[in-house]
């Protein structure tokens, strides 16, 4: 890697943080801290948004406060081979928000058509996990988008990521994080 | 169009077997160039994250997936100097006699042109020099003997004890695995200190990936690797009797050709045949080397069947390494599951280390929980969890293949299409371990077990450009040299006519080292 960019990278890496904009500059945020600064989104609407956040916590407790709104909307904002979300793992092909602005729209969809005219962001939380379920065994008759199992699994596993693949996570579970180098050391 | 100066060897592709090709030619004085589509990374790109780690594979694949089971091509692959070998778990298991003659002994499959006997000497010689800890004597049990490992078995944790434990109380057998991973340190390289995080990259350098052992050496001895080039096609000589070198697009996008004696293609088992494809010209019109028609067929992947056990009590599973602690080959033979159908071999570790998020992490062990049935699940699995797998073996198909797409990439090359799918052999042996998987697993005495059944995984990708015994049945022969043109050779899993059931890297290893002393020892003959 270039030598600036390196350096960039690590300084990012070391505590888990991502680049956000905020008012034209560039800063180091976790997705948790770009959430409670309200750092303005680039791709995502706000009606995604708010769709990303209900499912994020129907699938995974903790994901709203812990950004996945914020983590999603920087990965996909940013060029495909500098993304480290798990849709470039499955096989997705770029650029990735055209998947999930595919998934958030058949999510909502699904839901209005279900829910008399409701959004999924306006399902109780009764509502939101009897969807959900009904998502992860591809069982959504009025869907039209991606594959709901996968939806489900590519969002779980945002939401996984955020709330259980941090150093904050790992201690949340008990379990040592033991990453190679202390992050304060020069790697 | 920019050209550079005439090289001895080109070698496309700075993973697993490129590397040691280039190890190996230019110790023996050979001008090497490496040309590889990704970053160059250092060993501090290397961070203990899942996150981070999934930069070390490709963004998008440059391949269409299709067919019954399509196979699951970035997770496997990498992108990047160190290839998919900077990501790899480093289990170094070896091929079995078995493995060879599948189609004179059993009707099915392919036969290699070569026996165990030939590769065997390379495993050793492969564990020498870049390191290979494990018990080389209690795997003779199923094997025939050679050399000691240069050193002796990881350390093992009670998530790795348990399944032990379990194998014994029904009479099986399950030994320390062999992992390229230093027990102790090697070569200057430490010992590894057990945190789990092999997956994304080992910065200290315990873990055998190529920046530390081959390509290192090879850097040692004059070999020039260029990051961001992406390679589009092989050039042919007028006549189509040799090689020339090969063209591709350097980091700014621009064109180039780099001219060279010989081509060494190690770009992995799905990009090797779609650039021989692309380079289809003049007597080989059907793709370079294709006169059998068998350029981009046979693929084969492994499949895994686990199983999951949960314990109250504290098995320590976030420690250790993503390689096994323990490897069994008691369902190697072809025939174990015949009573259910299947065919195939098997290959089974246990003791992995767990991490907690991504595709293998311990939240994807219940996919069928999520929200506060998910975080109680996490919680008991935090310290109780252990995973068996049982890696299997599919047939090669002819039906398996990579053909070009009409979709073309940034740089006019068509995609690769990568058509895929199990038979009802594979389907059968998938079956029939999630039985044997479940008996073992109530053999540990667990509080719960399950079967980790979803749809059938695609893991590693072998064939494509498989070795065989003449142009008629085979693009290359043994040592990787293609059959029709004497200085264009392909290295990697891709000139597997079979995939057995164990992880294919140590092969890989072996089988580039056989190859490229072949290249070398008979250069005056070979180069262009």
């Amino acid at each position: 890697m270039d030598d600036i960019e390196r350096r960039a990278f690590m300084k990012g890496a070391a505590i888990g943080a991502l680049a956000f904009s905020v008012g034209g500059v560039e800063v180091m945020l976790t997705p948790r801290q770009a959430r409670a600064q309200n750092v303005p989104l680039k791709t995502l609407t706000a009606d995604q948004a708010a769709t990303l956040d209900a499912i994020g916590e129907t699938l995974v407790p903790g994901a709203k406060e812990a950004g996945i709104v914020n983590f999603v909307d920087q990965q996909i904002s940013i060029p495909p081979e500098q993304a480290l979300i798990e849709a470039r793992i499955m096989n997705v092909r770029p650029p990735y928000a055209n998947f999930y602005r595919a998934a958030l729209a058949a999510i909502d969809g699904a839901s209005v058509a279900k829910y008399d005219s409701r959004g999924f962001a306006k399902l109780n939380a009764a509502e939101a996990r009897d969807f959900v379920d009904l998502m992860r065994q591809n069982k959504l008759d009025s869907w039209k988008g991606p594959p709901p199992g996968f939806v489900y699994f590519l969002m779980r596993t945002d939401a996984v990521d955020v709330v259980y693949g941090t150093m904050d996570g790992y201690a949340h579970l008990g379990v040592p994080y033991q990453p190679h180098i202390a992050p304060t050391k020069s790697w | 169009m920019a050209a550079n100066d005439k090289v001895d060897v080109v070698i496309v592709g700075a993973g697993a077997s490129g590397s040691v090709f280039a190890s190996v030619l230019s110790k023996a004085g050979k001008k090497v160039v490496l040309l590889e589509s990704g970053p160059d990374w250092q060993l501090g790109d290397l961070i203990s994250s899942d996150f981070w780690g999934r930069r070390l594979k490709p963004a998008g694949p440059p391949f269409l997936l299709e067919g019954k089971n399509p196979y699951g091509y970035v997770y496997q692959s990498g992108w990047g100097v160190g290839g998919a070998a900077l990501h790899y778990f480093a289990n170094f298991p070896r091929l079995m006699p078995n493995d060879f003659k599948v189609k004179s002994t059993y009707g099915k499959g392919l036969d290699w042109p070569i026996d165990y006997a030939d590769i065997a000497p390379y495993w050793d010689k492969v564990a020498d020099d870049i390191g290979v800890s494990g018990d080389a004597k209690a795997e003779e049990v199923w094997r025939p003997a050679g050399k000691p490992y240069p050193m002796p078995p990881m350390k093992t944790f009670p998530g790795g004890d348990v399944w032990k434990k379990a194998f014994d109380k029904l009479g099986m057998r399950l030994t320390p695995a062999a992992v390229g991973i230093n027990s102790t340190e090697f070569k200057g390289r430490p010992a590894c200190i057990h945190d789990g995080w092999c997956h994304v990259g080992c910065p200290i350098g315990a873990l055998a990936n190529p920046l530390v052992t081959y390509l290192g050496e090879a850097r040692k001895a004059g070999a020039e690797v260029r990051p961001y080039a992406t390679v589009t096609r092989v050039l042919t000589s007028a006549d189509g009797g040799k090689v020339t070198g090969v063209e591709y697009y350097d980091a700014k996008k621009e064109k180039q050709v780099q001219e060279a004696s010989v081509v060494v293609l190690a770009a992995w088992s799905a990009q090797n045949p779609r650039i021989m494809l692309n380079s289809a010209a003049g007597k080989h019109a059907g793709g370079l080397a294709n006169a059998s028609g068998l350029l981009g067929k046979y693929l084969t992947a492994h499949f895994a069947s686990g199983t999951s056990a949960l314990f109250d009590e504290d098995l320590q599973p976030y420690m250790g390494t993503i390689a096994a602690q323990y490897f069994s080959y008691d369902l190697y033979d072809k025939n174990a599951h015949k009573d259910k159908g299947a065919f195939g071999s098997t290959f089974m570790v246990a003791g992995t280390a767990q991490r907690y998020s991504a595709l293998g992490g311990v939240a994807n062990a219940r996919l069928d929980l999520f929200g506060a049935d998910l975080a109680a699940f996490m919680k008991r699995a935090a310290k109780g969890y252990t995973r068996l797998n049982a890696f299997a073996e599919e047939m090669p198909l002819l039906d398996n293949r990579i053909e070009l797409a009409s979709d073309k990439d940034e740089f006019g090359v068509p995609l690769g299409k990568i058509i895929h799918g199990f038979n009802d052999d594979a389907v059968a042996l998938f079956n029939a371990n999630f039985d044997k998987g479940l008996e073992i697993a109530k053999a540990t005495g667990a509080k719960e077990v399950w079967s980790n059944k979803g749809p059938m995984p695609t893991i590693h990708l072998m064939g494509g450009t498989i070795m065989g015994k003449s142009a008629a049945d085979s693009v290359v022969n043994s040592y990787g040299q293609t059959h029709e043109i004497a200085n264009l050779w392909v290295a990697g899993p891709g000139i597997f006519p079979t995939s057995g059931a164990p992880n294919p890297t140590y092969t890989i290893f072996a089988l580039s080292q056989r190859g490229a002393e072949n290249l070398a020892k008979n250069w005056g003959s070979v180069a262009g």
